[in-house]
């Protein structure tokens, strides 16, 4: 659906964006993750037109961004609510819907189905600068889906609002894609990100360090995750026996009861492993990998440089 | 036909506003006990000496007439040069730039809405205006002229305005820098062709005295004078002078003498012309910049 070749884009001296790669597919609902200053608000504002970039091509359902007519297929929320004085909630939306050329009837219809949608039909004759937060915020959306955007684009969308607010919202992002709608969003709760995305972005210094569907990102992350062995009744240092001899072990803690164990086998291995264990006559009373997560992966990309350096490199290989 | 959205919101906005209300009704007040003390003076003065000034009647006119054009060139500045920079400021530019508007119609929008709203105050001050048509001396057509004068001033102090507004983006700064300009356009013009004039005089006196020349007409302010072309209130001192043969709008004159020529002679047709392609250029740049500076440079 989305597709971003080689973003480049410079403030003065500083790089934001060093040849960016990035690929949405359609239908999706995808996470764009990074540290601050990573490029991700320049990305957006680029691909929603309000900035040129110094390089690279952006292409929506195989047309070129450069080629006009962009906005009709965008929908932008940003990380603010711009609010008007003085105009209620009705006008605010019949104000965005002539912005895109609907007027009229045709309008009104639009318009009063985006607010019971989003369940601010009861609020109407309200005035924009006194709603809630979260209000403001699903107004923010109803207002970017005035004009049927395939691609909506959300900029840190649920930052500030309230937990049930949240909840809500992330109902509300969900129905959107049932109903087809690609969706990028930027956020930094990532335990949020995992909870509703399909695909994921993880953007540092400019570049796309990794991407892929949520489900084999997080299932690679758990494969470099260590093996905790728990013994019971003993035999710790059998155990270390047959682990020192094994190719696929590479280093090994034990913590009181357990065996933490860096092991990069498949599951096949891992099984293989287990066997080993139990046939040397050894009581296994656990053998779990670590879960990992989305805010772990974060941090290791985001971290040390040397563990960033790893990912990248299984990320080329084919993660 | 379709009506542009951003100047359908700003008048529907500004119409719940309490500001416009506020500023007719004082303005239309002051213009008002002016006009009727101005008809009660003439009255008394009619009883005590039997005699009917008709000047003091085109007083009102020039009394009225000025107001009106000061309060527009002070109101016209602040109304738009806060357009665009006040949009940044609530971070709704964005919004807007991102949908189907083009900056043009964000531009014309906002300092359409300004026009009309200025425009309305004046027309607002008509029946103050009309006293004067009680006692004759001016005409319709002569107020159509002045209101062709109001227009142009509103257009060029509006789109300076809004040009303002686009290239910086702080309200505050661009109102200063509004004003600024406005000043250097109104006083600036006028403080150059007094220095100039009054160099030239000093040159004459040195070698009038040297050579024994006698005679002031060749003096006066070179080709600074044609500064004023762009001066609005250089042009509506201009036009009053005309209609009311006073002598407050002697403006040309008192810069020196000088052989006729098609600008001197057209002078009033030639600065209305240029104020209103300055406008058009203020304007131009404002659309250029609206998408320049509208733009964070967040990371």
């Amino acid at each position: 659906m989305l597709e971003i070749r080689g973003l480049e884009k410079k403030f003065g001296k500083y790089q934001v964006l060093n040849g960016l790669d990035m690929t949405v597919p359609e239908g999706s609902l995808y996470g764009f993750v990074g540290p601050n200053g990573a490029g991700k608000t320049t990305t957006i504002k680029i691909i929603v037109g309000l900035l040129k970039p110094d390089g690279g091509t952006i292409r929506l359902g195989g047309e070129d961004a450069s080629a006009g007519g962009w906005e009709k297929h965008v929908g932008y929320v940003p990380d603010f609510f711009g609010v008007y004085d003085n105009l209620k909630v009705w006008e605010y939306m019949e104000f965005f819907a002539a912005c895109y050329g609907l007027e009229g009837l045709r309008a009104r219809r639009r318009c009063s189905a985006l607010l019971e949608q989003i369940g601010l039909e009861d609020k109407t004759e309200y005035y924009v600068d006194g709603l809630s937060k979260g209000m403001q915020q699903r107004l923010c959306l109803a207002r970017a889906l005035i004009h049927d955007p395939e691609i909506l684009i959300l900029d840190e969308p649920m930052a500030g609002l309230d937990p049930r607010t949240r909840f809500d919202f992330k109902d509300t992002l969900r129905e959107l894609r049932d109903q087809g709608k690609t969706i990028v969003m930027s956020s930094h709760v990532l335990s949020e990100l995992s909870e509703i995305c399909t695909d994921v972005g993880i953007i540092d210094q400019g570049r796309m360090a990794l991407t892929g569907s949520i489900r084999d990102i997080l299932s690679q992350v758990n494969s470099s995750n260590p093996i905790v062995i728990t013994l019971f009744g003993g035999g710790t240092d059998k155990a270390l026996n047959i682990l020192k001899s094994h190719p696929f072990v590479h280093t090994i803690t034990v913590k009181e009861q357990d065996i933490v164990v860096r092991f990069t086998g498949d599951k096949q291995d891992e099984a293989v492993l287990l066997q080993q264990l139990v046939d040397s006559g050894l009581l296994v009373s656990g053998f779990t990998r670590e879960q990992g997560s989305l805010e772990s992966l974060f941090m290791q990309i985001t971290g040390k440089d040397e563990e960033r350096t790893v990912l990248k490199y299984e990320n080329e290989s084919g993660l | 036909m379709k009506m542009n959205p951003v100047y359908k919101r700003e008048m529907m906005v500004s119409s719940r506003s309490m500001r416009m209300p506020l500023i007719i009704t004082v303005f239309n007040g002051i213009l008002a006990v002016v006009a009727l003390l101005n008809m009660y003076s003439n009255v008394v003065q009619v009883r005590l000496t039997a005699d009917v000034q008709y000047s003091s009647f085109l007083d009102l006119y020039e009394f009225v007439a000025t107001i009106e054009f000061v309060m527009l060139m002070f109101i016209m500045p602040a109304i738009t040069s806060g357009t665009i920079s006040g949009e940044r400021e609530r971070r709704t530019l964005d919004l807007m730039l991102t949908t189907g508007l083009n900056s043009w119609e964000i531009v014309s929008g906002k300092l359409g809405a300004a026009l009309v709203t200025m425009f309305l105050v004046i027309v607002s001050s008509f029946p103050v205006f009309a006293l004067v048509f009680v006692y004759g001396g001016i005409t319709g057509r002569d107020v159509l002229f002045m209101l062709l004068c109001f227009v142009t001033s509103a257009l060029f102090a509006g789109s300076l305005g809004i040009c303002c507004s686009s290239l910086f983006k702080r309200s505050t700064v661009a109102t200063v820098a509004a004003y600024g300009v406005l000043a250097l356009t109104v006083a600036g013009t006028l403080a150059v062709n007094s220095f100039a004039y009054s160099m030239a005089r000093m040159n004459w006196n040195q070698s009038g005295y040297t050579m024994g020349m006698i005679g002031e007409q060749t003096v006066n302010s070179g080709g600074f004078l044609y500064t004023l072309l762009v001066n609005p209130a250089a042009t509506f001192l201009l036009i009053l002078q005309g209609q009311t043969a006073s002598g407050a709008g002697g403006v040309l004159e008192m810069y020196g003498t000088r052989p006729s020529g098609l600008i001197l002679d057209h002078w009033l047709a030639f600065s209305i012309v240029i104020q209103l392609a300055l406008s058009g250029v203020f304007v131009a740049a404002a659309v250029k910049m609206v998408r320049k500076k509208g733009i964070g440079r967040n990371a």
